[in-house]
């Protein structure tokens, strides 16, 4: 009768055990769509099986075991924070190619050409009303197109500063829920699939934002760091990092430039130049080095600025050396542009046409000797095509090193549209892999690691051959 | 095939073996290998086949296209060799612990050999 009392308990025990692996798999399939779940299995335990001591074997529930893999884990997460990066490089610079018409069509380009057009007729009709009034308008036209390009550019950064304050306000929100969910786990939760998910889905969330390196401790909860030395989270406890502008200091070259930003750790300490990669590393690098590149910094006036100075302060130079008439008494000319003279980074936003100067103050005689009644109306109109260094820009004339910005620009966003489809690419591996590698057994795993060994070796051979024979095409392929 | 067409079949046999790359399955590495070989093969004979091409922006374009999708299958093997790489560490590591200067321990290779009759 024990035996079969004994034995009704083995087959209810062993039900039981089945209907935890039952309840495991139904888990699976409802959460085979859950952000940041990994499949889990139902391991079962034997028991002792020894009749003669009492013992009526069976199996029982053993524990519920995640296939996760912190390691494939990890390394989605350094393929997020590198497509992180790309996405933001693109979106950046997207906004800032916007600024810039590399057909010459509109913008900068089309209207210093006009400029240099109205310039040339004037030169041929020196004392033209019609021709003078032109060169005002045209002149007008450039200094408005300056000032629209700056400003657009000035709006990219305040975008820019307002996107990194959001990141840096998501980052915080994000170890904050995960410091809420290493609280569950330190309350008994570890096993939780729920919270296992939601932790990893966060993680995920929070490496397209910055290169976090993410522990688990051996109570189960999980330390996350970025720039592998600064905490965002430590147990139940999350560090908020804040973003702040930093101005020039008052010894820069130039105090009044546009601000910098940085982010800096909880404990106040900056840690702008360690974060170079994901959303929070593409945004910095644009506020700092990117944008000031055109608008200027403490340090440097941008070549924007650069640009605008050069051109007008040039044009100026040549019509204030100038007559209006030769008199007598000579009346010398005046400035046609005026701008910011006490701060080099705002020059292109704040030139304009002298608001003083009539059509006929322009000034087209050339006092030599010998004088040449429109000497100064052809410089200008030379400038297009300069001769002399003094009329250049880096060895460029003022039209090329436009065209220079703009093309810059042009091959930053294309190499980041490449950089963006590669790391989609490699974001989408890393995640394959990630679901091919859980529960493979380390006999298959050497396998693998076996397999690829091979398959590396001659694909790569294959992909350098690819390389030169790519490279021989394009030199060999005629242009035109 | 006209040269140009070689261009366009190696570009697409070149993406093919990156999307064969993304899946990273063991089994799709030999195909792979194939894709590559023939985009190989495709350019090879584009370079004899040249002097047909009529000289145009277009065919410069394609080979630049080329180049941007070989150096993305040659990112896409890095960063599985990168991953294989430091996951052999950790295999060795779980398999047979550390050696005496602290690295992981070799991975021990298994040689099989199956026999059917």
């Amino acid at each position: 009768m024990s035996n079969l009392i004994s034995s009704m308990m083995t087959a209810a025990g062993a039900l039981d055990a089945y209907s935890q692996v039952l309840d495991v798999v139904q888990n699976n399939v409802s959460n085979a769509s859950t952000p940041g779940y990994a499949n889990q299995t139902q391991q079962l335990d034997a028991l002792r099986f020894d009749p003669s001591q009492g013992f009526s074997g069976g199996v029982v529930a053993g524990q519920v075991v995640s296939s996760r893999d912190e390691y494939a884990e990890q390394a989605v997460q350094q393929q997020t924070t590198l497509l992180g990066e790309a996405q933001q490089d693109v979106n950046s610079l997207t906004a800032i190619q916007q600024q810039f018409d590399v057909t010459g069509a509109s913008g900068i380009a089309s209207a210093l050409n006009n400029l240099f057009q109205a310039f040339s007729a004037w030169g041929q009709t020196p004392t033209s009303a019609v021709a003078q009034q032109n060169v005002i308008q045209q002149a007008t036209a450039v200094a408005s197109t300056f000032q629209q390009t700056a400003s657009g550019l000035a709006t990219v950064s305040q975008d820019t500063s307002q996107q990194l304050q959001q990141t840096v306000a998501d980052v915080n929100q994000m170890t904050a829920q995960l410091a809420g969910c290493n609280q569950q786990i330190m309350n008994g939760d570890r096993n939780d699939a729920g919270l296992d998910a939601q932790i990893h889905s966060t993680l995920e969330q929070l490496s397209n934002d910055g290169d976090i390196s993410v522990t688990q401790q051996s109570d189960g909860t999980y330390t996350v760091l970025l720039n592998g030395e600064t905490p965002l989270v430590i147990e139940d406890r999350s560090y908020a990092l804040s973003a702040d502008p930093v101005a020039p200091g008052p010894t820069a070259s130039n105090p009044n430039g546009p601000p910098h930003l940085s982010v800096l750790a909880a404990d106040g300490a900056d840690i702008t130049s360690r974060t170079t990669s994901g959303q929070l590393g593409s945004l910095l690098n644009l506020a700092n080095n990117v944008l000031p590149g055109y608008l200027g910094d403490g340090s440097q006036a941008g070549s924007l600025n650069t640009l605008a100075e050069s051109f007008a302060s040039n044009v100026n130079s040549l019509l204030t050396n100038g007559y209006q008439s030769d008199g007598p008494p000579p009346v010398a000319g005046v400035p046609l542009f005026t701008y910011d003279t006490t701060n080099a980074t705002n020059v292109a936003q704040s030139l304009q046409v002298s608001p003083a100067i009539a059509p006929d103050q322009l000034a087209a005689i050339s006092p030599g000797p010998p004088e040449v009644s429109n000497g100064v109306a052809l410089a200008l109109s030379g400038l297009a095509d300069p001769t002399a260094a003094s009329d250049e820009i880096d060895g460029l004339s003022y039209t090329q090193y436009y065209a220079g910005m703009a093309s810059n620009v042009g091959s930053l966003l294309d190499n980041a549209n490449n950089q963006l489809q590669t790391q989609q690419s490699a974001v989408a591996q890393a995640q394959n892999v990630r679901q091919q590698i859980s529960g493979v057994s380390l006999d298959d795993e050497a396998t693998i690691l076996i397999q690829f060994q091979r398959a590396y070796e001659a694909n790569s051979k294959l992909i350098n051959t690819l390389d030169q024979l790519t490279l021989d095409t394009i030199n060999i392929v005629p242009s035109t | 095939m006209p040269a140009a067409g070689r261009l366009l079949t190696a570009r697409s046999e070149v993406k093919r073996a990156c999307d064969l790359l993304v899946a990273a399955n063991p089994q799709t590495w030999n195909g792979c290998q194939e894709a590559l070989e023939r985009a190989v093969s495709e350019l090879a004979s584009f370079q004899t086949e040249r002097r047909e091409l009529p000289a145009n922006a277009g065919a410069r374009t394609m080979a630049s296209a080329l180049r941007t999708e070989v150096q993305r299958a040659r990112r896409l093997l890095e960063s599985l060799a990168s991953f294989y790489r430091g996951w052999e560490r950790i295999l060795g590591t779980m398999a047979g612990g550390y050696t005496a200067s602290g690295d992981p321990a070799p991975v021990a290779r298994i040689g099989r050999l199956c026999c059917r009759g």
